[in-house]
């Protein structure tokens, strides 16, 4: 029986091939794909929706002749104790949503604020948490050894910390300032290893792969290695990551402001909002329900987003 | 076509082939419509001797196997007739296919790290196959376990019947897999690309190992590889299959000497020969 | 073996000591000198002084710390004296405010909490890991969305709007349940069963949406595992090939995330507590911050942090009981 060697085989199954090791999905086929889910349609929906609703705050407010800080005493009823005029919270052609029990600010006006803050404090957390996760999570992927030690090190001290305690003891005692760049960079600090650990995961996958040997073998230095090979084949992953951070900061800003040591009054910001609605809410339960919906809105429609975006993403890398 | 009840699916029909399929195939649905990964194969395999299917990734030939054991993935429809001893496989319940997997069909994969539970020991695996069609005391099963350790060659087997998955190396690996699958004494076995995640040597073990076991148990085999080469170690007949199509058949000899289709010759051109020229290749496989 | 359990615990000591070292930092340059909050109303610069005497205050930034550190050892005295307060080992602090060690303070209201957790835990445990096999097993199916959409939601709502919207819709609209109060168990045991109600259904939605979601995630996976087909191929019954094959590798990871929530859990719901008025750990904490009294807080980060240290530890030990793979390779 002779034994004859298999590299004659006709067409060798690719062993071993990576989730991530192969091409970056195309991004027009991922749109096409997405599109095809209501789910998907209806959250981006809303997220164009709330977004607009935040760049076009003042807009709105001189469309409806109320800021966020005008009180309006005609439209709460300061004998029972300060409760809205009309049914459900005060709704009318005057305010479309209605007005807070006890200075009687329109609603709607302050939603749309408040978006403008929540958002603008989410999306600032990402970019900076995303930017520094993946160089933080590259760096101790790539290169390993000493690097590798002394950043695992920090990310696993951060995420040991009971964060929630400590940004908001951390919050309490810094002075007003400027509560959303605290609140941003509060964010940011305890949020950037979530995106590292992931980062450095995949890049330590990718380090092994066929093709960075092929680049480290022409001699290529490593810097260019990073960018040209492993990077592009993140692509996928950073934006689903990116995507899920979104909702998470805007949850746990609303949570801190809920506190009282997030976005400080008179700002409005939908946690404080529903924190203010607290002593309201068994008369005027509109008070936590609207900016709560609000909230829940666009945080389901984030997570949403990201949930198809990594179910295409996985799939289209499985496929190629 | 009789379904008999299960019990009778043991008894063979008097003078019937041990397998015999006809104008099997596969359908998948897709987005584009459906799709046949196996068109019209038809073959047969007696007792004791071993049917080699060759084919490209994608040619079918898993999926032919996995049509056999009723274990198509989840939206697979199969036609045709597939026979195992005289009584038909297809439209068979998944309750009475149970009573044929392992028992009277048992099957071995390509990678046998993955196609081991890495949470239990392989002395369970393998008892709770045991058990699962003969029943007894887990002290027999385990008895029956070490033995089938030891036929196929594993070192130290009344310890090693405790180890993990992980434990082992990748040929011991597909011996225990081998155990697994001959501790029933299943009457055929069909083997998919059972060498092909292992080291040229270990592979010369297994082949080795596989056709001493035929031997000595005149267990039929289906022996499912892209490798030419180790087709013709193993097998009497050849099957080959291209784009879920049979394109050729017939015994080792008649292939290997006098290949009639294109695509046949084709991929014996492929392999390179000791007295071929240096500066030619004849054609690619494609 | 016990030398990986050696070099675990020995880097659970140093993260907690570093978190010890961060936190005492941060608090010390950020937090109101407690002297004047002691000192109160009729104040002078000389009294202030004494008071900072006596706290030790004016002792250099290491002492401080030092002192602090073995107080949690060996207990401490502030000050000398007949003024002299003992607070015994071990002394995670001492309130100036409130005139009690807080040790103690965390003590009496641990039950609250633990009662909190273990409710919460037990109801979570259970619509997670059910409802996420559930989704699984029927994958694509009514049943799998409708899970999925639920746990999306449980996911997306904040754990203190579901508590008012929970309240509002049980106690002020249905009256199925009374407002939460303060009892012990011994006292009324229906009474306390109601209060916790709803904060063991608030905290668990939230728990159980996450939950459910990964085990499925789990469960998929494993069931499209190779040696799920190889299971089947030897001819298995179904329930028993789900059973035995699909639900160790499956649930391991959830044990280990499951350590570390509890964990976290049971150094205090914050939001949860403050919203019901749950007298739990989680509430002298929002309350201690927002007094600004710094010993407090400090004593509880270093008690989550502590609690959070300890369960990955534990949690990484049993990995290593659970999944065959990580233990020692012999042969």
């Amino acid at each position: 029986m002779s034994t004859v060697p298999s590299e004659l085989a006709v067409e060798t199954e690719p062993k071993g091939v990576l989730p991530t090791g192969s091409a970056p999905t195309p991004a027009r086929r991922v749109i096409t794909t997405l599109r095809k889910s209501p789910a998907v349609v209806v959250s981006v929906c809303i997220i164009v929706f709330i977004v607009l609703l935040a760049v076009f705050a003042p807009v709105l407010s001189a469309i409806t002749g109320w800021g966020p800080y005008d009180y309006d005493p005609s439209a709460i009823d300061s004998d029972l104790g300060g409760i809205p005029i009309g049914p459900l919270g005060g709704i009318s052609a005057e305010h479309w949503l209605g007005v807070e029990p006890g200075n009687g600010r329109d609603i709607l006006v302050r939603v749309a604020y408040g978006a403008r803050v929540s958002l603008m404090i989410a999306v600032s957390a990402t970019l900076i948490t995303t930017t520094f996760g993946v160089i933080m999570g590259m760096i101790a992927g790539f290169f390993g050894g000493l690097a590798d030690q002394v950043i695992s090190r920090v990310m696993d001290f951060l995420m040991a910390f009971p964060s929630l305690i400590f940004m908001i003891a951390l919050l309490s005692a810094l002075p007003a300032g400027n509560r959303p760049a605290l609140l941003v960079l509060v964010l940011s600090i305890f949020g950037w290893p979530y995106t590292a650990r992931v980062i450095r995961g995949q890049t330590m996958s990718l380090r092994n792969s066929e093709f960075v040997e092929a680049a480290r073998a022409s001699g290529a230095r490593p810097l260019k290695i990073a960018f040209r090979e492993v990077l592009p084949n993140l692509r996928g992953t950073i934006i689903v990551l990116a995507t899920l951070a979104v909702p998470s900061y805007i949850g746990t800003e609303a949570g801190l402001s809920f506190l009282g040591v997030g976005v400080m009054p008179p700002t409005p910001s939908w946690g404080q909002m529903i924190s203010t609605a607290v002593g309201w809410y068994a008369v005027d339960p509109m008070f936590f329900l609207i900016p709560g919906t609000f909230l829940f809105l666009t945080v389901f429609s984030f997570t949403v987003l990201g949930d198809n975006l990594r179910r295409v993403l996985d799939a289209g890398d499985a496929a190629s | 076509m009789s379904l008999a009840s299960p019990r009778t699916i043991s008894i063979p029909v008097p003078g019937s082939t041990l397998l015999e399929v006809e104008h099997l195939t596969v359908t998948f649905p897709t987005s584009a419509g459906p799709v046949d990964v196996v068109k019209d194969a038809s073959f047969r395999v007696e007792s004791g001797d071993t049917l080699g299917i060759v084919g490209e990734s994608g040619s079918g030939k898993s999926m032919t196997s996995l049509a056999i054991m009723g274990l198509l993935p989840r939206g697979g429809t199969a036609t045709g007739s597939i026979r195992l001893n005289g009584h038909e496989l297809l439209g068979r319940t998944d309750r009475e296919m149970r009573r044929v997997r392992g028992d009277k069909v048992a099957m071995v994969f390509q990678d046998p790290l993955s196609s081991l539970n890495p949470y239990y020991t392989v002395g369970l695996q393998i008892e709770e196959a045991y058990r699962a069609h003969n029943g007894g005391s887990r002290r027999n099963a385990r008895t029956v376990t070490i033995e089938a350790l030891e036929r196929v060659r594993i070192a130290d087997a009344a310890r090693r019947v405790d180890h993990y998955p992980h434990q082992f190396s990748g040929g011991m690996r597909q011996r225990i897999m081998i155990a697994m699958a001959l501790c029933l004494e299943p009457d055929l076995l069909i083997a998919d690309e059972p060498t092909t995640a292992l080291d040229v040597t270990v592979q010369a073990q297994i082949l080795d190992l596989l056709a001493e076991l035929q031997r000595e148990t005149g267990t039929g085999m289906i022996f499912i590889t892209h490798d030419l080469a180790v087709v013709s170690q193993v097998a009497q007949d050849v099957l080959v299959m291209k784009d879920g199509a049979q394109v050729e058949s017939g015994t080792a000899e008649e292939i290997f000497s006098n290949p009639r289709a294109a695509y046949t010759r084709a991929l014996l051109d492929a392999l390179p020969r000791i007295d071929d020229p240096f500066d030619e290749l004849k054609g690619a496989a494609r | 073996m016990t030398l990986t359990i050696l070099r675990r615990v020995l880097a659970a000591v140093g993260v907690l000591l570093l978190i010890s070292l961060f936190t005492f930092l941060i608090f010390f340059w950020l937090s109101p000198d407690p002297a004047v909050q002691i000192c109160g109303k009729t104040c002078t610069p000389e009294r202030i002084d004494q008071i900072r005497t006596q706290l030790g205050l004016n002792l250099p930034f290491w002492e401080q710390y030092w002192q602090f550190l073995s107080g949690i050892f060996t207990g401490r005295t502030y000050g000398e004296g007949a003024a002299a307060i003992d607070c015994a080992a071990p002394c995670l602090g001492f309130s100036f405010q409130t005139n009690e060690s807080v040790t103690d303070m965390i003590v009496a209201r641990m039950p609250v909490s633990v009662t909190l957790a273990i409710g919460a835990a037990l109801l979570w445990l259970l619509a997670g890991i059910g409802g996420g096999l559930l989704s699984a097993v029927k994958q694509g199916t009514g049943w799998d969305r409708g899970v999925m959409m639920t746990a999306l939601a449980g996911i997306s709502l904040p754990n203190y709007f579901v508590a008012l919207l929970l309240q509002y819709l049980l106690v002020v609209q249905l009256r199925w349940l009374p407002f939460p109060q303060s009892v012990t168990f011994a006292e009324d045991p229906l009474l306390w069963f109601q209060s916790y109600l709803m904060p063991w259904l608030v905290l668990a939605f939230g728990y159980a949406a996450m939950y459910s979601r990964i085990v499925r995630t789990n469960v998929i996976d494993t069931l499209g595992q190779n040696f799920m087909r190889t299971a089947r191929a030897k001819g298995l019954d179904g329930p028993i090939v789900l059973r035995r094959h699909a639900l160790r590798p499956s649930l391991t990871p959830v044990v280990t995330l499951f350590g570390m929530d509890f964990a976290g859990l049971l150094g205090g719901a914050l939001i949860t507590e403050t919203v019901f008025g749950l007298n739990g750990v989680g509430k002298l904490t929002a309350d201690s911050i927002a007094k600004n009294d710094q010993p407090v807080i400090m004593g509880v980060t270093l008690l989550a942090a502590a609690l959070v240290v300890v369960a990955n530890m534990l949690v990484d030990v049993a990995y290593t009981y659970l999944d065959p793979r990580v233990r020692v390779k012999s042969a």
